[in-house]
């Protein structure tokens, strides 16, 4: 009886473990899951030495011409949808534009008076998925609240056609199926439902008209780690009159007594730009249709030239959309004028306006 | 003027040459001395070989303002193709005289080039040839050395200017005493006459302390201050030819028009 006792026992111990400890816990907790957009998917891709020859290396830049070539003659699918039954209204929201800054230049009213601009380029945009509000599930963070999350659909927009073999296949399968080549920049517009586009549509910058404003969402100018007098415009500290070893510091921050700590917020030295930043109530001021440019007042558009941006109709109350724009897009026409011009604008090739002098 | 064309004073200013000699030429848009273009003529008589062929190259000295910036963070060609069109079309609509001004900012370029036209030079010596010709008017000078010649708000009555000789027509500057806009002796003007009257001792040691001989032989510095060949190529290939036919209007324009003294404009 007792052997047999000191059998179990011994058993019971030997299958004890040390490394297994339960832990109190909720267990209905679960943490949440980074769930991404289906579209993000790694782009860049590792070129490698495919070990070629010359006629196949031929053979595939000829394929990827055709398709290129394809593209470009595919008609837009507006032309043969039937007459649009949906309406604008004030509360729709439209697609938006990929478009690139490309420099500015000045512009002269029929005042006389200048105004500096920003050109920016759409640059051959499409089209590539549109999915409707019941199956875009966002994920949720703490900060953003999707309140459109049931009314909006998304729409996702491409621009700049790239070859296929430079981006990777994940990438590319996006385009692919749907039948589309690569994009280099793919970006996501919450759209009404009524305003969706079908696959392949072109979007041109006829989309917005002349005297419209627009918000222009882009990234600022990386200028790296700086100081305080750069970043936040301190005055720094006199250059001579003794002082030393405290020319562009940011002098007391603050704290001491009962506080005895920083607080938060505190403007301090650090990285500064590339950040998104969105411009607000831009008026485009004339229209290029056939190098799809826009001229926008200002130069507080966000990034250096050559920076991506997003373009949508404003949201400023005064400045929103009173007519109806060319509503979903503007299709595509070879009968366009080649400039239109904002009616302040005094046009380059314009005869002279004389003033008396006073 | 007694209109003021203020919508037009933009292509005014922006037509206007630059009458500025300086040591380095590459590509530069600032017209040669003569000295350079008399080595050059004998290399070419040599046989050896031209360094550009394209004739539309030389059209840099004459609308260095088709030419953009070149830094390159603010280059975009589609941009400047767009820019070079509209100073076109402006310039198909408002007969825009050649001359020269004394003074442009040189550092910037295209729509946004001012000029500081304190005394510009008329081409009226003769119709056919755009040969420069010297007026003094008023109270501004020439001042036709240095990159910038602003310095011409310092100067004295035009009384004290003097032309030198004629081959030459250089006019000499004779400055005011200080205070001065700028450090107007450290910048090795040729133009002016009496620098040194108004410098102390410790002025001239320090114009000494502050040479930099050596940056005549920066070639990247002069290479970034430039457009390249190619580049310049493309561009004036693209608008020579409007240019070629606006000058050529004008030239009819000038021959059909009465002859008569030339009004002294001041800008």
């Amino acid at each position: 009886m007792a052997t047999s006792n000191m059998k179990i026992l011994c058993s019971t111990l030997s299958r004890l473990r040390v490394d297994h400890i339960s832990i109190r816990q909720n267990a209905f907790y679960k943490p949440p899951r980074y769930r991404p957009p289906h579209w993000f998917v790694p782009k860049e891709r590792v070129m490698s030495e495919d070990l070629l020859t010359q006629e196949n290396r031929d053979f595939i830049e000829e394929i990827i011409q055709d398709k290129r070539n394809s593209q470009i003659a595919l008609e837009s699918p507006l032309a043969h949808a039937e007459q649009q039954t949906n309406e604008w209204n004030p509360f729709t929201r439209r697609v938006g534009l990929i478009a690139r800054k490309i420099g500015n230049y000045p512009l002269w009213s029929k005042e006389g008076k200048k105004y500096q601009t920003t050109l920016l380029q759409v640059v051959d945009n499409h089209v590539i998925k549109y999915i409707p509000p019941e199956q875009f599930n966002p994920m949720k963070t703490a900060k953003v609240q999707w309140k459109e999350k049931k009314t909006l659909g998304c729409l996702l927009v491409g621009s700049e056609t790239v070859d296929p073999s430079t981006v990777t296949k994940e990438y590319s399968g996006i385009f692919n199926s749907v039948g589309m080549l690569p994009k280099r920049h793919l970006f996501r517009f919450m759209v009404s439902p009524h305003a969706s586009l079908p696959t392949g549509t072109p979007l041109f910058a006829t989309h917005f008209r002349v005297g419209d404003h627009i918000d222009v969402r882009a990234k600022t100018i990386d200028r790296g780690f700086q100081g305080v007098m750069k970043r936040w415009g301190f005055s720094g500290m006199p250059a001579s009159h003794g002082v030393t070893k405290t020319h562009r510091r940011p002098g007391n921050i603050g704290g001491g007594g009962e506080k005895a700590r920083v607080w938060p917020g505190t403007k301090m030295p650090g990285h500064m730009g590339n950040r998104w930043r969105t411009l607000r109530g831009v008026k485009i001021l004339r229209i290029n249709t056939k190098y799809n440019i826009l001229w926008t007042l200002g130069v507080g558009i966000p990034g250096e030239t050559g920076a991506v941006c997003y373009l949508y109709d404003t949201v400023l109350p005064l400045k929103k959309l009173k007519t109806a724009p060319p509503f979903p897009t503007h299709p595509a026409s070879d009968d366009l004028p080649l400039e239109y011009y904002d009616e302040t604008i005094h046009p380059f090739e314009g005869e002279t306006i004389l003033f008396d002098e006073v | 003027m007694a209109l003021a064309i203020r919508k037009s004073t933009f292509s005014i200013l922006a037509t206007a040459r630059c009458i500025v000699p300086r040591e380095f030429r590459g590509l530069s848009s600032l017209p040669e001395t003569k000295e350079d273009v008399a080595q050059d003529v004998a290399k070419r008589s040599t046989g050896r070989k031209i360094r550009f062929q394209n004739p539309a190259l030389e059209y840099r000295h004459v609308y260095p303002e088709f030419l953009p910036d070149p830094n390159p963070k603010w280059r975009n060609t589609l941009r400047e193709k767009m820019e070079r069109a509209d100073m076109l079309k402006r310039r198909s609509q408002i007969d825009i005289p050649e001359f020269y001004v004394a003074c442009e900012n040189q550092s910037v370029t295209d729509l946004y080039r001012t000029y500081k036209t304190l005394t510009y030079i008329y081409p009226v010596s003769s119709p056919t040839s755009f040969e420069p010709f010297i007026r003094v008017s008023g109270t501004g000078i020439i001042s036709r050395t240095g990159s910038v010649a602003h310095y011409s708000l310092d100067e004295g009555p035009p009384k004290g200017s003097k032309l030198v000789s004629d081959d030459t027509r250089y006019i000499y500057v004779k400055l005011k005493p200080k205070p001065w806009l700028e450090r107007w002796e450290r910048q090795e003007l040729k133009g002016v006459a009496n620098i040194d009257e108004h410098l102390k001792e410790k002025d001239k040691v320090r114009r000494e302390l502050r040479k930099t001989p050596w940056e005549k032989y920066d070639l990247m510095k002069q290479y970034r201050k430039t457009i390249p060949a190619e580049d310049q190529n493309e561009i004036w290939g693209e608008v020579h030819n409007q240019l070629n036919q606006l000058r050529l209007s004008r030239k009819k324009m000038f021959k059909k028009r009465p002859v008569s003294a030339p009004k002294t404009q001041l800008a």
